[in-house]
């Protein structure tokens, strides 16, 4: 995690509102030199990106969660107060990058003062210049730089103006700190009460400057990195000095403002009255009480139908790719290294790899349309229209970005809770989060659907796949409610949610989020792909003893029997030794408990494996039904549009399937119906388990969220097959 | 009964009044540091589609509030 070149480095912190622009400017000034990495102790993501100064030199840039004060009430906000407080930190800055809308100067400035007050040397980045400017907002950078005792930059994030000027100014200004520590008068006065209580910290704790005492008696309950026993004496000294923390917050916020608004009239000069905006006029449509939610829904549709389509085109060019890859290394690899290793390339690691990247330009398409979303500012109005809605299910109108983000990846979108105060709102949206169809399950959907319905149309197909998706919903509102009326919690909840201006989507920012979040889960699952593909087909190509060699002289009889050609010989050879190898012994003593489902031992092994991720069930299917011998006709029907038909080897294989003890079909429509439901609604990914246990803290939220819907999925599952 | 002061949540869409203080003192706090200040002209916007929240401008700045955040909020009568 943290190496020693990066301790060694200028460490700078990007801080600011939420809304100040402050991604596009972190991005502005690291480009693609950045990484997510991690906060110790707290385990929550962060950005890092490295600056080139112009000595040469090179700072380390984090850029902290947007908050407005120093004290937080989410648990992402937190992480500001918890640094900033803290010089041990490894992540406590030098010098702090403090980014501010300077259209709403004054409503920005509240924290850039905490931060002054903790005697960090700030730099301030006044942006979105090019605005202000525009709508005649003028700014005497000199006076403002004077009255505020902080050297201040106009930039523009957007368009990367003064950028360079603001790297300039920010090494000066590291320059000055390392020779004489700057003392700013402070912004607050402590009242007779407060400084009792930061004497009284002072002497205990050794904090030397003042503000960090008194925040520390705020936050004593919560800052992670205090001991029992200082925990304890600041209660004590909260005790005897009779301080009362949220009385105390608000008089100092508001002395602050009494403070610094003078000063910001003097420095700037504004138009009197604030004009009817695009952003007034669009969301007289965009939240209006009718028109509101139905473009919601519109727009919602709009996002499934790119999802469904977009499929279709891209899948069909990686499987081709993919294919031609399959065929090339395993050409090269037979004449390297021999059969063996052959087939471990191609049927074990690639064929692996295949069921994954076909669908990472899917995930990588759903992300971009949520970041554009996101990016517009069109997010912020849909968590006001359907807060009551959400409230309902015990969740906050936050909660339904995570659950749309859930539609690309539910990883991300539990991380994303974080801006969600309340911990029993939070915990249900983590916990019913994972039941919305993710873009791991279509492809799943894309092979089961068809063999599931197989004489059905297109249309019956997609409306199946809509149904699902229906059902994943219905899912988590069913459990939310469940989990509202189980869990207690005497927190406050909030909404209180700024609706930031709408904008283009800044270019920059969608691309750079959108590989990063399709990078991060690409390098998260294929280790496990490559592990589960390459011991599943080991598992699946050796078994006890002498059984692979029985089984093959055993096909080769019936084969003859049956007057079967070579091809078909060995896929009767295959066939048969599947099944008495490891893995399908071990299908077949899982097969009693999944067979009330109607699934076979084959399906059992694809459930397992299934585990690590669920769209390792298509790679599974891939190696078990080995399907390297299947004909050129068929090849050829694959390449027709429509997205299902991609399967088409698959799917007939598949569906010409039978129970070994009682040769019936084993995909009926029942069980293919069962078999959808269940990954509908099954908690299979590992991942997702593990983001779980990280943002809730406990394992036994993730283990009750895997039993919970392995649950749900299973009783769906078998009323699905009694019914159908 | 006739009560002695009004809260942001007995507006009316496009009214505004100025705020004058705070009931809750948790809410207080966060509403301070987002911008909503005693003094401040706070406007009601609009009501959300299915009822429970506000949309409010706040000196320029937009606001979603839920009605029993709004109701904290004292403004002069």
């Amino acid at each position: 995690m943290s190496q020693a070149p990066e301790q060694a480095a200028i460490r700078v912190a990007l801080v600011g509102n939420p809304n100040s622009g402050k991604s596009t400017v972190f991005n502005q000034l690291t480009g693609l030199r950045q990484k997510t990495g991690n906060f110790p102790g707290v385990t929550v993501d962060v950005k890092e990106g490295k600056i080139k100064l112009p000595s040469g030199r090179e700072a380390m840039l984090t850029d902290f969660p947007g908050t407005y004060s120093l004290y937080p009430t989410s648990s992402d906000e937190k992480i500001v107060a918890s640094v900033m407080t803290n010089p041990a930190d490894l992540h406590y800055p030098r010098a702090v990058i403090y980014v501010a809308d300077a259209i709403n100067l004054e409503k920005h400035l509240l924290l850039l003062s905490q931060l002054i007050d903790l005697g960090l040397p700030v730099l301030l980045a006044l942006n979105m210049a090019d605005t202000a400017a525009e709508m005649g907002i003028k700014v005497n950078l000199a006076k403002l730089s004077d009255s505020l005792g902080v050297p201040v930059v106009f930039i523009s994030g957007r368009t990367g103006e003064n950028i360079q000027k603001l790297i300039v100014e920010l090494e000066k200004l590291l320059l000055q700190a390392e020779k004489n520590p700057s003392v700013h008068p402070p912004f607050y006065r402590l009242t007779e009460s407060e400084k009792q209580v930061v004497e009284a910290v002072r002497l205990n704790l050794g904090a030397d400057n003042p503000y960090r005492a008194l925040l520390l008696a705020h936050h004593a309950d919560w800052l992670p990195f205090l001991q029992k026993q200082e925990r304890d004496t600041l209660a004590a000294i909260t005790e005897t000095k009779q301080f009362q923390s949220l009385r105390a917050q608000v008089d100092e916020t508001l002395d602050r403002y009494d403070t610094f608004s003078p000063l910001i009239q003097e420095a700037v000069q504004r138009p009197p009255v604030y004009p009817s905006t695009p952003t007034d006029r669009l969301d007289n449509v965009l939240t209006h009480r009718w028109w509101g939610p139905m473009i919601f829904f519109g727009v919602m549709l709009l996002v499934f139908m790119v999802i469904f389509y977009g499929y279709e085109t891209t899948g069909g060019w990686v499987e081709a790719g993919m294919n031609w890859v399959i065929d090339g290394m395993g050409s090269l690899a037979h004449r390297l290294g021999g059969e063996w290793i052959a087939n471990l390339i191609t049927k074990g690691i690639l064929e692996g790899f295949k069921g994954v990247l076909v669908f990472v330009p899917q995930i990588a398409l759903l992300f971009f349309l949520v970041t554009i979303l996101e990016e517009v500012g069109y997010l912020a109005r849909v968590v006001f229209m359907f807060d009551k809605t959400m409230r309902r299910y015990g969740m906050n109108g936050r909660s339904i970005v995570a659950l749309i983000g859930g539609g690309a990846c539910a990883v991300p979108a539990i991380m994303g809770t974080r801006t969600i105060s309340n911990w029993k709102e939070r915990l249900i949206t983590v916990m019913v989060t994972p039941f919305i169809s993710c873009s791991a399950r279509i492809p799943v959907y894309m092979v089961l659907i068809p063999v599931a319905l197989p004489g059905a149309g297109w249309w019956t197909w997609a409306l199946v796949f809509a149904a699902m998706y229906f059902l994943g919903m219905g899912a988590a509102f069913g459990s939310a409610w469940l989990l509202k009326k189980t869990l207690r919690t005497r927190e406050p909840s909030y909404l209180a949610l700024e609706m930031p201006v709408y904008r283009m989507p800044h270019w920059k920012n969608v691309w750079l989020t959108v590989w990063d979040k399709t990078t991060s889960f690409v390098s998260g699952v294929w280790k496990i792909i490559v592990v589960i593909t390459v011991s599943l087909w080991i598992l699946s190509s050796t078994g006890p003893g002498d059984a692979m060699l029985r089984a093959e002289s055993a096909a080769r009889e019936d084969a003859a029997l049956q007057g079967l050609d070579s091809l078909r010989t060995n896929d009767l050879i295959a066939a048969y030794q599947m099944k008495d190898s490891w893995a399908g012994r071990f299908g077949s003593f899982i097969e009693p408990a999944i067979r009330p489902l109607g699934y076979d031992w084959k399906i059992g092994i694809g459930l397992i494996s299934s585990f690590a991720a669920r769209e390792v069930f298509n790679s599974t299917m891939y190696v078990i039904y080995s399907l390297e011998s299947v004909g050129e006709q068929e090849e050829e029907d694959a390449a027709d549009q429509k997205p299902f038909e991609r399967y088409i080897s698959l799917r007939q294989r598949m569906l010409d399937d039978r129970f070994d003890d009682t040769d019936t079909p084993v995909y009926t429509r029942a069980t293919g119906l069962s078999l959808l439901v269940f990954y509908a609604l099954a908690m299979q990914c590992m991942s997702t388990l593990a983001a779980v246990r990280r943002e809730t803290g406990r394992w036994r939220w993730a283990i009750l969220q895997f039993v919970g819907m392995g649950l749900v999925a299973y009783l769906g599952a078998w009323v699905v097959q009694q019914i159908f | 009964m006739q009560r002695r002061y009004r809260t942001v949540s007995d507006l009316k869409e496009n009214e505004s009044a100025r705020a004058i203080s705070f009931d809750d003192p948790t809410l207080a706090g966060k509403l301070t540091a987002m911008g909503v200040l005693p003094g401040a002209l706070i406007e009601m916007v609009r009501c959300a589609p299915f009822g429970k929240a506000y949309y409010i401008k706040v000196d320029g700045v937009r606001l979603a509030l839920r009605t029993e955040e709004a109701a904290t909020i004292l403004v002069e009568l």
